[in-house]
C-alpha cells in the first residue's frame, strides 16, 4: 500500500517533532533479498555477526558478512510445513529455534558440522506464533493461537521437557519475551493484555503473576529494557506503552498486595503511529526504542534527559517514511550495541539500517 | 472465570469464546422443500421466518448437543447453551420435580427411581468447604439429595473395586501379550478413568496413543451399568425409568457420560444421565440460601445384597485418583514375580506430579510404573512414547495437577487459602477414610457370577470395558483459519 497515512496525521506528527526529527538519522546500509513473500522475523546471533530470517516461504535463511555485504550462507528447508513466524538464537549462539504455523517449534544446531533440526517441540494445537530463549538458555517459551504459553526446559541431548502449559490468556497469544536476567516470562495477546509468569519453587509449577491491562486492542509485541524493571509494549491500538515494575518495598507508595511486585503503565505514546504497531525493540546498550508499524514506517524514540521514572517522557527522534513498501513486521537492534537495526516486511525484504545520533 | 474442565480439555477442545453460531463447523441437516426462487427469510423478533410459501413459517432453531460436539473435531464449546441442556443443576432440579427427563436422543422417559452415586473426591471437597468431617459431610449430602427428591443415594466403592480388579487383570494380559509380541502396542498401559485425558488423546494423538489406553471403564461408567442393569432388574423396572446422577470432581465427567459408547440402544438410555459436581452443589445450596451444615443428615443406601456393615465413603491404597498405579503394581509384582510384599517407594521426577516406582528383582528393574498428573506431564509422557523413550509398563494419567482430589470442579479455595493447601487438606482427609481392598469385596464375587457370567466372560467384557475412537481432523475449507 502506498498511502496509508493521512496527510493531516503526518503533518501533526511532523510539527510535533520537527525540532527533534533530525536528531537521529536512520541510514539504509543494505537490502537483503532472497525470501519469497512475507518476511516475518529476523534474529541477530548474540555475537551480532550472523542473521537468521524466516517467513512465508517456509525457509530459514542464515546471513553473514562477506566483505561489506551480508549474503545468504545457508538456507534451512524441510523443517516446517507452513509459514515460519519467528526465529530465535539461543544466548550461547549454538542453537536456533523456529516457531511455525505447522504447530511445531524446531531446534536447529550445528553439532554435525552443518545446521540440522535435531529436536522438534510438539504440543501446541495449532499455529505457534513466537519462541524465545530465557537468558540462561535453559528454558524456552512458545505461544500461539491455541491461547496457551508453554515453557520448555532444555533437558540435554536434544531433549526438551514441557515445564508448564499456561492458559492465562483467553485469546491468541502473539509474542513471548523473557526478562533480561531473571526467569520471568511475559506474553502479549489478542485479548489486549500482557501477562507475566514465574516458577513457584514450592511445586515447580509456573503461574501467572501479573496482568498488564491498558491497551485497547491486540498487543503485538513487547520488549524489556536492560534492567528488566521496565517493559515497552506495542499494539493494534496504535500506541506504545511503557510499564514500570513496583516492588513491595517501593518508595513511591504503590500498594503491592500479597505479591512481589505490580506493573503499572507509566507512559503512553499515542498520536505517532497511524496504524497497528507490530513490533518494538528496546536497545539494551543505547536505550533507543524502535518500532515497526503497519504504516510502513520505522520510528525511533528516546527517553528525555529530564524524564521522571514514574512518568517518563519519550521523544520521537526519527520517522523513517517508506522504510519498507508494505507493513514492517519486525525490528531488531544488533546486540553489540553498534546502532545497527534490522527490519523485515510484507514486501519480502530485510533491511539493515545504521542509526546515528 | 476459572474453567471447571481439566487443563487438557481447555487447550484442545473448549473454546469459551466461540459460540456454535459463530464458528461451529458441524454440518446440520436442514429439511427444505424445493422452490424456484430460493427461500425468502424474514427475521422476526422471536426467530427466523420462511415466507417463500406466502405465509410465515417459523424456522426451527438449529441445536447442537454435547454429543454432536464430542463427535466433531472442531471446537467443543462450553458455552452454557450446549452444556446446560442435559447436564446442569437446573435440569437436575427439573427432573426431581417433574419426575421425567429427555435424553440426548430426544427420548422422554418417566422416572420412577432417582439414583445418585457419590464419589469420594467431591464429598471431601464439600466437607472441607463446610468444615465437616467426611462422615458428617456424607450424611448431610445424602440428606440434601433426599430432600430434593432422590430415592437412593449410593457410594461408588463397588464400581471402584470392579474397575481396579479389571484393570489389574487387563495389565497381566497386556504384559503377557507384550512378551509374546514384543513389537505390539500392549505396553505401557495407560489409565483410562480420566475423561479429560481420554478425550485429549482421542482428539490430538488418535490412533497412536489409543491402543495403550486401558479398555477398563471408569468407576462412573461401571456404576452406570450396575444401576441401569442390576438395580433395574432387582427392582423390576426398565432401565429408562431410572434417572442416574453421579456426583463427581470435574466437568470432564459430563463429557464421559454423554459418550455414544455409554448409550445403550437396547435399553434406550445412557448409563449415567446427569453429572453434578462439587462446585455446582455448592451453588445449589447457596442459591437456596442453605449451608450444608444445616441439612438434616441421612444414611447412604445399600440396594445390593450381602451387606458388610453400613455403607460409607471408602478409600483405596494409593493416589486420591483411585489408586490405579498402586493396585496394579502390587498385583503384578505378586502374580508376575511372586513378590507378595512389594514396597511402593515413589521417586519424584521433574516435579511432584510426575513420579515413578520400580520393582527390582535380582538387581534388575522388572516393573516400572509412573503417576503423571496435569497437562504438562501428559505432554512429556506422550512425547516420550512418540520417541520410543518411555521406560514404563504402566502410567496412571490424570489431566488435573495433583489428580482427582484437585479436580476442575472441586470447590475453589477461599480467599487467602492457596490451592496447594486445600489439596493437602483433601489428601489428608482422604487418607483418613476407611481402607478397602477390592479383592476382599464379597459383593464382587456375586456380581461376577450372577450378573457377568464369570470373569473374562463376554458379558464382563461388554459391561466393564469400552473402546476409544480417534477423532479425524477435518480439513474442510471452513475449518482452515489463517
Amino acid at each position: 500500500m502506498t498511502v496509508k497515512t493521512s496527510r493531516g496525521a503526518l503533518w501533526r506528527s511532523f510539527r510535533r517533532n520537527q525540532f527533534k526529527t533530525e536528531m537521529v538519522n536512520l541510514e539504509l546500509s543494505q537490502i537483503l533479498t532472497g525470501h519469497k513473500g512475507i518476511v516475518w522475523n529476523v534474529s541477530w546471533h548474540p555475537q551480532g555477526n550472523v542473521i537468521a530470517s524466516c517467513g512465508e516461504d517456509k525457509t530459514i535463511k542464515l546471513w553473514s558478512k562477506e566483505g561489506v555485504q551480508w549474503t545468504i550462507k545457508t538456507v534451512l528447508v524441510d523443517g516446517h510445513q507452513r509459514t515460519i513466524r519467528e526465529v530465535a538464537w539461543s544466548p550461547c549462539g549454538n542453537f536456533l529455534a523456529s516457531a511455525s504455523f505447522d504447530a511445531t517449534t524446531a531446534i536447529w544446531d550445528k553439532k554435525s558440522g552443518q545446521f540440522e533440526c535435531n529436536a522438534t517441540l510438539e504440543g501446541h494445537e495449532n499455529e505457534v506464533k513466537s519462541v524465545a530463549w530465557s537468558p540462561s538458555g535453559q528454558l524456552l517459551a512458545t505461544c500461539g493461537r491455541d491461547k496457551s504459553v508453554w515453557v520448555w526446559e532444555v533437558a540435554g541431548d536434544d531433549e526438551y521437557e514441557c515445564e508448564a502449559v499456561l492458559n492465562a490468556h483467553n485469546q491468541d497469544v502473539k509474542k513471548v519475551a523473557w526478562h533480561p536476567s531473571l526467569d520471568v516470562l511475559a506474553s502479549a495477546s489478542y485479548d489486549n493484555t500482557v501477562k507475566m509468569y514465574k516458577e513457584d519453587s514450592a511445586d515447580n509449577d509456573w503461574t501467572c503473576v501479573a496482568t498488564l491491562q491498558s491497551h485497547d486492542s491486540t498487543v503485538w509485541s513487547l520488549a524489556f529494557d536492560n534492567t528488566g524493571e521496565r517493559l515497552a509494549t506495542c499494539s493494534d491500538d496504535k500506541t506504545v506503552k511503557i510499564w514500570k515494575e513496583y516492588k513491595s518495598d517501593n518508595q513511591e507508595g504503590v500498594i503491592v498486595n500479597d505479591k512481589e511486585s505490580v506493573w503499572k503503565c507509566v507512559c503512553t505514546l499515542s498520536g505517532y503511529h497511524t496504524r497497528s504497531v507490530y513490533d518494538i525493540a528496546w536497545c539494551h546498550k543505547t536505550g533507543l526504542i524502535a518500532t515497526a508499524c503497519g504504516d510502513d514506517i520505522i520510528r525511533i524514540f528516546k527517553e528525555s534527559e529530564d524524564s521522571d521514572l514514574n512518568a517518563p517522557t519519550f521523544d520521537l527522534m526519527c520517522t523513517k517514511l517508506n522504510a519498507h513498501t508494505q507493513d514492517v513486521n519486525c525490528v531488531k537492534w544488533n546486540p553489540l550495541g553498534n546502532q545497527e537495526l534490522l527490519s523485515c516486511s510484507d514486501d519480502g525484504e530485510i533491511r539493515l539500517w545504521k542509526c546515528s545520533e | 472465570m476459572v474453567s471447571r474442565f481439566s487443563g487438557a480439555l481447555q487447550l484442545t477442545d473448549l473454546d469459551d469464546f466461540i459460540t456454535p453460531s459463530q464458528e461451529c463447523i458441524k454440518p446440520v441437516k436442514i429439511e427444505k422443500t424445493k422452490t424456484k426462487t430460493g427461500a425468502k427469510i424474514k427475521i422476526g423478533e422471536n426467530g427466523y421466518f420462511d415466507i417463500s410459501s406466502g405465509r410465515e413459517q417459523k424456522l426451527k432453531k438449529v441445536e447442537i448437543t454435547l454429543a454432536d460436539c464430542l463427535a466433531c473435531s472442531g471446537c467443543i464449546t462450553s458455552a452454557e447453551s450446549v452444556l446446560v441442556t442435559r447436564q446442569s443443576q437446573e435440569e437436575l432440579l427439573k427432573v426431581f420435580s417433574e419426575r421425567k427427563y429427555t435424553d440426548n436422543k430426544g427420548v422422554t422417559n418417566d422416572v420412577s427411581l432417582i439414583v445418585i452415586s457419590v464419589s469420594p473426591q467431591p464429598t471431601l471437597s464439600l466437607a472441607a468447604r463446610y468444615k465437616l468431617s467426611s462422615q458428617e459431610a456424607t450424611r448431610k449430602l445424602v440428606g440434601y439429595f433426599k430432600s430434593l427428591g432422590a430415592d437412593l443415594v449410593l457410594d461408588m466403592t463397588v464400581a471402584e473395586d470392579l474397575s481396579l480388579l479389571e484393570a489389574q487383570e487387563e495389565f497381566l494380559q497386556r504384559y503377557q501379550n507384550q512378551q509374546n509380541d514384543p513389537s505390539g502396542t500392549h505396553l505401557p498401559m495407560l489409565a483410562s478413568s480420566c475423561p479429560g485425558w481420554v478425550c485429549y488423546a482421542e482428539k490430538t494423538h488418535g490412533n497412536f496413543i489409543l491402543p495403550y489406553i486401558s479398555s477398563t471403564k471408569s468407576p462412573q461408567q461401571i456404576m452406570g451399568s450396575l444401576v441401569k442393569q442390576v438395580l433395574s432388574r432387582n427392582r423390576g423396572i426398565t432401565p429408562g425409568e431410572i434417572y442416574h446422577v453421579t456426583f463427581m470432581p470435574c466437568y470432564d465427567k459430563k463429557l464421559e457420560a454423554s459418550r455414544e459408547d455409554f448409550y445403550s440402544d437396547m435399553m434406550n438410555c445412557h448409563d449415567v444421565d446427569c453429572v453434578i459436581t462439587a462446585i455446582e452443589l455448592e451453588q445449589m445450596l447457596e442459591s437456596s440460601n442453605k449451608s450444608l451444615n444445616d441439612i438434616l443428615g441421612s444414611e447412604l443406601d445399600w440396594p445390593w445384597s450381602d451387606s458388610e456393615g453400613p455403607p460409607s465413603l471408602k478409600r483405596h491404597v494409593g493416589s486420591g485418583s483411585g489408586g490405579y498405579a498402586d493396585h496394579i503394581f502390587l498385583y503384578a509384582a505378586e502374580h508376575l514375580f511372586g513378590e507378595s510384599k512389594a514396597q511402593l517407594i515413589y521417586k519424584n521426577l521433574r516435579n511432584p506430579d510426575f513420579r515413578e516406582v520400580t520393582l527390582e528383582k535380582d538387581g534388575k528393574e522388572v516393573l516400572k510404573f509412573a503417576i503423571a498428573n496435569g497437562f504438562r506431564n501428559i505432554q512429556n509422557l506422550v512425547q516420550k512414547l512418540k520417541r520410543g523413550k518411555s521406560p514404563y509398563h504402566y502410567v496412571e494419567v490424570m489431566a488435573c495437577p495433583s489428580g482427582c482430589l484437585n479436580g476442575g470442579a472441586q470447590v475453589r479455595p477461599i480467599t487467602g487459602e492457596s490451592g496447594r493447601e486445600l489439596v493437602s487438606q483433601l489428601e489428608a482427609m482422604y487418607s483418613q477414610l476407611p481402607l478397602v481392598i477390592p479383592s476382599d469385596n464379597k459383593l464382587l464375587r456375586k456380581l461376577y457370577s450372577d450378573w457377568l457370567d464369570g470373569r473374562d466372560s463376554d458379558k464382563a467384557k461388554a459391561m466393564l470395558h469400552t473402546t476409544y475412537h480417534a477423532v479425524e481432523k477435518s480439513d474442510i475449507a471452513l475449518n482452515i483459519k489463517w
